[in-house]
């Protein structure tokens, strides 16, 4: 096989191969990062859950639907897609039932968002992870 | 009740403003949509003069939700609906509310809403106006009609909520027990026309749902309804005319509704089933004693090509009498009475009898849907009708209506 071919292929597979590095979660610092279940961050992106453990404002930080982070975190860390949180999101709003969480446009503003609010909680690729937040661990 | 309530949320508002102008902002979420839609029927009138070509039907709404607390909320809806002769744009109030939140755990929560608040049938109701979130250019009206469109939607009371984690999946429910509102399309739908009397919202009623999501919404599950009681005070014009006039009396309606919807990557798939009984008591003439049984269900399948393509296949179903589904008891009874009210007033008085297919409503509906944005959609729909069930006698005579009659439409909605 020539060598042009080989590495035509390399660079093919590489291309192809899915993202597999799981999305991380991401916590203010000054929060006790608690261990979460899926069910725990299902409620909590659904907007469900108000408050931590000990009982200050939960804010939740997303980025856009069709953002792949957004999507590949819904897949693989709620076992969901991305249409149904907006949906959930959509009915809460316009029947006043409950709220939508904070859109961001970058993993970087998310960082700083969530670095800044207290009782923040969002998601990024791990490659992104810095000093100014916490990461929680694996959903149980 | 309402104006009370709205100068309660206003002095919570201004009292939080001035109190904390720090971060409140962070704590005030506003939100809208707007939507327009194009009909043309190839007979029959459905949102205005669609055997023309009908632009009326035009939705606007604006809504805002303050936190002002870890406990309490306030939440407000503004919406201005143009819908042909159904509803003329005048805005109103879609609901106003205060959530409070009594328990909140990792696990679930419970809390409490007060005020005008959306009515939860169905998997739909509660945000049926929005483009956004119903399942076509319109919601399946066998289901959620729009012809009593304000009597279903919301009321005015207190409804508990809460969720509950199970291993699998969550439990939800939310109900309670609020006066409702009846327009004068309420009136048409139940009692065929606009009498000089009206139709009253006095007595409490009562509304409620249960909901399973299973593995995080793959499966849905739920079952809600509704129990009111209508009162209509005739005024003297109203029975006036022998055998066909209305008397003073009462409209009593139990509504529930069935649901399951399991939600793929690509392919959704949703069926619905309601089952009505209304009772007409003391109202005379043509209502003696009447009680309908109606039964109506819808399955649709929709599919998701791209994140921003997608299209649907629906089938509906609507008998306004479980008993007689194509009306032809109906026909043969409203036959002899017309015969018998023209025989006794020598000819003076002639009922048009209304043909059976306006007992009944058999639908397919194909659509499609295109996202252009994540705040712009397109839409498009073809339907094909059997029977003339889900129109507003309102927006047409339904003596003379006719039986086969094509629905295509088009629209184009914003929300942000």
């Amino acid at each position: 096989m020539s060598k042009l071919l080989r590495h035509g292929l390399l660079i093919g597979c590489l291309l192809i191969a899915p993202n597999i590095a799981a999305q991380v979660l991401i916590v203010n610092p000054q929060n006790d990062a608690p261990q979460l279940s899926r069910n725990n961050l299902r409620a909590i992106f659904a907007m469900r859950t108000p408050s931590w453990p000990d009982g200050s404002a939960l804010h939740v930080f997303v980025l856009e639907d069709n953002d792949p982070t957004h999507t590949s975190f819904c897949k693989h860390i709620l076992g969901m897609f991305p249409y149904q949180l907006r949906r959930v999101w959509d009915r809460q709003v316009f029947s006043g039932t409950g709220i939508a969480p904070i859109t961001v446009k970058t993993e970087q503003e998310m960082i700083q968002r969530v670095a800044q609010t207290k009782g923040a909680i969002g998601y990024i690729q791990p490659e992104n992870i810095n000093s100014s937040i916490k990461t929680l661990g694996e959903p149980l | 009740m309402m104006k009370y309530f709205l100068y309660l949320l206003l002095y919570l508002t201004s009292a939080i403003a001035t109190a904390e102008s720090s971060d409140w902002l962070d704590n005030l979420q506003i939100h809208g949509f707007a939507s327009q839609a194009f009909m043309l029927t190839t007979d029959n009138d459905f949102y205005g003069d669609s055997d023309h070509g009908s632009a009326a039907y035009t939705e606007f709404g604006i809504n805002s939700s303050l936190q002002l607390s870890s406990k309490f909320r306030v939440a407000g809806q503004l919406l201005s609906r143009n819908a042909g002769e159904m509803d003329n744009g005048s805005p109103r109030v879609d609901y106003a509310l205060l959530d409070i939140n009594l328990i909140s755990t990792m696990n679930g929560r419970l809390g409490a809403y007060l005020g005008r608040i959306k009515n939860p049938l169905g998997l739909y109701n509660d945000a049926r106006d929005v483009a956004h979130t119903r399942q076509g250019i319109f919601s399946p009206q066998v289901i959620y009609f729009d012809k009593v469109r304000d009597l279903t939607i919301s009321s005015d009371g207190i409804q508990l909520y809460g969720e509950y984690a199970l291993p699998y999946g969550t439990l939800l429910f939310q109900g309670g027990a609020g006066y409702p509102i009846p327009d004068k399309n309420v009136e048409y739908a139940y009692l065929g026309q606009d009498w000089q009397g009206k139709l009253k919202g006095d007595n409490l009623a009562i509304v409620g749902r249960i909901m399973y999501e299973h593995d995080g919404g793959r499966w849905i599950f739920s079952a809600s309804g509704a129990s009111l009681e209508l009162d209509f005070n005739h005024r003297p014009a109203d029975s006036a005319i022998p055998f066909i006039g209305i008397t003073s009396g009462k409209v009593g309606i139990d509504y529930s509704v069935l649901s399951a919807q399991y939600n793929g990557e690509k392919w959704q798939f949703t069926s619905e089933m309601a089952i009505q009984d209304v009772e007409f008591e003391r109202l005379g003439g043509l209502f003696e004693d009447q009680s309908n049984e109606p039964i109506a269900y819808m399955f649709e399948a929709n599919y998701k090509f791209t994140s921003k393509w997608q299209s649907f296949l629906r089938y509906e179903v609507f008998y306004l009498d479980k008993g007689d589904k194509y009306g032809r008891q109906f026909n043969k009874d409203i036959q002899a009475g017309s015969n018998a009210i023209s025989f006794l007033s020598g000819g003076a008085i002639n009922v048009p009898v209304t043909p059976s297919y306006s007992r009944y409503s058999q639908s397919w509906v194909i659509g499609g849907r295109w996202d252009i944005n994540k705040n712009l959609m397109a839409r498009t729909e073809f339907h094909w009708f059997d029977g003339t069930a889900i129109l507003s006698p309102r927006e047409n005579d339904m003596t003379t209506a006719k039986r086969d009659w094509n629905l295509f439409a088009v629209s184009l909605s914003y929300r942000f």
